[in-house]
């Protein structure tokens, strides 16, 4: 059970994402999963002071989306740095949760399961 | 109540679903208009058409490519020079237009023939000229003619040349939007891998969806020489036909326009692995956040910070003096798609200007799905918007300016009301910082220009004239 404060920190970030990030609007379904989790599990590491590996082309892709959203997150939410590790991945996960919720379980775009390009 | 149904569409209701307000708290969970569907009878679609997709938006940008069009002459004039792509070996692609001129007798008894004349001779004329795209047009491909057999057969007699054929006739599509795709999906699965580049750098990119408006590609190919990072392929602007079948070498595909080139993005990721990494290239801040992501991934973030550095430097002031002059302007945005959700916050964050409608030719849903996040509350979202409804939306959301084609930009000059060509740019570049600054100085010289309001007043009489009468 997500508590109400993280709820709303969640929400602040959701609104962070919508209107900034590109990656959550790719072409596809799987397109799109496969970049909010990456991204965000990236960002995830990041803000509790890990690196997140950078090994392969798509790996060093999710670094580069995250680190740029967590900055802009530190900019911009001040509360972010006072967040524990538990606290962070909490909130993260709502804000996951959300982007599915918008970009691919109740998105009304007709084209995000064709099975080609 | 945010799908509007305007006065105008009284006729035709289906339009409803085509146009969206936005209202505080909703989201496009919500509402998303309708988009890339069939134009609806008894509306007057503004869109082009498929084959115009393939070759006015994506390959006639080339710089060393023949653009044979199969078809009737207007199809080749009328997709030629309606749009400002420079090159930087003499421009080429605008100097000429080629077309095999098919007449009522061709279309009778096959035009084939005719093609594989008109291909040889072309290359006759110009014997340093040894690439060419060949396209279908609605004729054409109505009559069955084999492009394909015609290039193969001539790819034989001729082995230093090579062709490349888009078989996207007008009316593959419901707008220009089924050429991009029909081209990128044919040059990746045709041409791409066919030749190898050679690598001066260790970070290489594509960089996919810049077709060198103005000097888009040439501007922002100063930052990528800066950060030593070598593009590959440009996809399409000021590009080589060659380049383009070397796009399975490089590490990273940077897409800027993703409705007309996020395919190939798509497929360079399925078959080669080459990550797509998005951005919008329009806008301080975007520019910058776009950079330092490509530094990123590349691991040479100083040398992103020292640019955007220096570029600030040489460019803020001036977008600042704009600032100051442009706050509180309100902008229309009536384009092809993309345009409408790179400028919609860059406009508003760069130079406080608040953007209270925008139309999409071609857009698809994903597009809406952009532009709705980012867009503000009390702004109208239209779909293959015609022009009727342009009245009535200027008439409730008054813009200062709108951004939009030469045509549409001809009406509404006549309502008074300044336009700058949201296509070909009026002074551009626009992209990057400086491109911003000139796209901010175009705004400006639109918005303060006292000529508009000049020529609205009768001098005959001593009342003014409304614009209104324009439309009435």
């Amino acid at each position: 059970m997500t508590s109400p404060a993280h709820n709303t920190k969640a929400d602040q970030l959701f609104s962070y994402v919508q209107e900034r990030c590109l990656w959550q609007f790719f072409s596809r379904t799987w397109d799109r999963k496969e970049n909010i989790e990456g991204i965000v599990n990236a960002a995830g590491e990041l803000l509790t002071g890990k690196q997140p590996p950078r090994h392969t082309p798509m790996e060093k892709l999710f670094y580069a989306d995250a680190v740029i959203m967590v900055a802009d997150f530190r900019q911009r939410f001040p509360w972010i740095e006072s967040e524990n590790p538990s606290h962070i991945h909490e909130i993260l996960g709502v804000l996951k949760e959300k982007l599915v919720d918008i970009s691919i379980t109740n998105s009304k775009n007709h084209e995000l399961s064709h099975s080609l390009y | 109540m945010p799908m509007v149904l305007l006065e105008c569409d009284k006729d035709i209701p289906e339009r409803e679903k085509h146009i969206y307000l936005k209202v505080d708290g909703e989201d496009t969970r919500d509402f998303l208009p309708v988009s890339n569907a069939q134009t609806i009878p008894g509306t007057l679609s503004e869109r082009g058409c498929a084959f115009c997709g393939a070759k006015l938006v994506i390959g006639g940008v080339l710089k060393d490519t023949i653009q044979m069009i199969h078809g009737p002459i207007g199809c080749a004039y009328d997709t030629w020079h309606t749009k400002r792509y420079p090159t930087d070996n003499g421009h080429f692609n605008m100097k000429y237009v080629w077309s095999t001129d098919m007449k009522e007798s061709h279309i009778v008894f096959g035009g084939e023939k005719r093609l594989e004349k008109s291909i040889n001779e072309a290359f006759d004329e110009m014997p340093e000229i040894k690439r060419m795209f060949v396209y279908t047009t609605c004729p054409t491909a109505l009559i069955g003619d084999d492009i394909k057999a015609v290039a193969k057969k001539i790819m034989q007699e001729r082995p230093d040349v090579d062709i490349f054929t888009v078989e996207c006739p007008g009316f593959a599509g419901v707008s220009q939007s089924k050429g991009h795709h029909v081209l990128n999906i044919g040059w990746i699965n045709e041409k791409v891998g066919t030749l190898e580049p050679t690598i001066t750098s260790e970070f290489t990119m594509n960089f996919i969806g810049d077709f060198n408006i103005q000097g888009d590609t040439q501007l922002l190919n100063q930052y990528w020489d800066k950060l030593g990072i070598q593009v590959i392929a440009h996809f399409t602007g000021n590009g080589t036909y060659d380049d383009l079948r070397c796009m399975h070498r490089a590490q990273l595909n940077v897409v800027n326009c993703a409705r007309s080139s996020g395919y190939i993005a798509n497929e360079l990721k399925k078959q080669y692995g080459i990550p797509r990494l998005d951005i919008d290239s329009w806008g301080f801040s975007y520019m910058e956040e776009a950079i330092r992501k490509i530094c990123a991934f590349f691991g040479i973030e100083d040398r992103g910070e020292k640019l955007i550095a220096e570029e600030n430097a040489k460019w803020k002031g001036k977008l600042d003096w704009y600032k100051e002059r442009l706050k509180g302007s309100k902008m229309a945005i009536w384009t092809g798609g993309p345009r409408l959700w790179h400028w919609t916050k860059s406009v508003e964050d760069d130079l406080g200007v608040q953007v209270v409608a925008m139309s999409s030719k071609f857009g698809h849903q994903e597009d809406f799905e952009k532009v709705i996040a980012r867009g503000q509350a009390g702004t109208y979202y239209i779909d293959d918007g015609n022009e009727l409804e342009f009245f009535e939306i200027i008439d409730r959301v008054r813009p200062d300016v709108i951004f939009t084609g030469p045509r549409v930009g001809e009406l509404v000059k006549k309502l008074h009301i300044p336009y700058v060509n949201g296509h070909g740019y009026h002074n551009g570049p626009y992209m990057g910082f400086e491109g911003f600054v000139n796209l901010a100085r175009d705004m400006y010289n639109a918005v303060h220009n006292p000529l508009l309001k000049l020529a609205a007043t009768d001098i005959r009489v001593k009342e003014v004239v409304a614009y209104r009468e324009a439309a009435e």
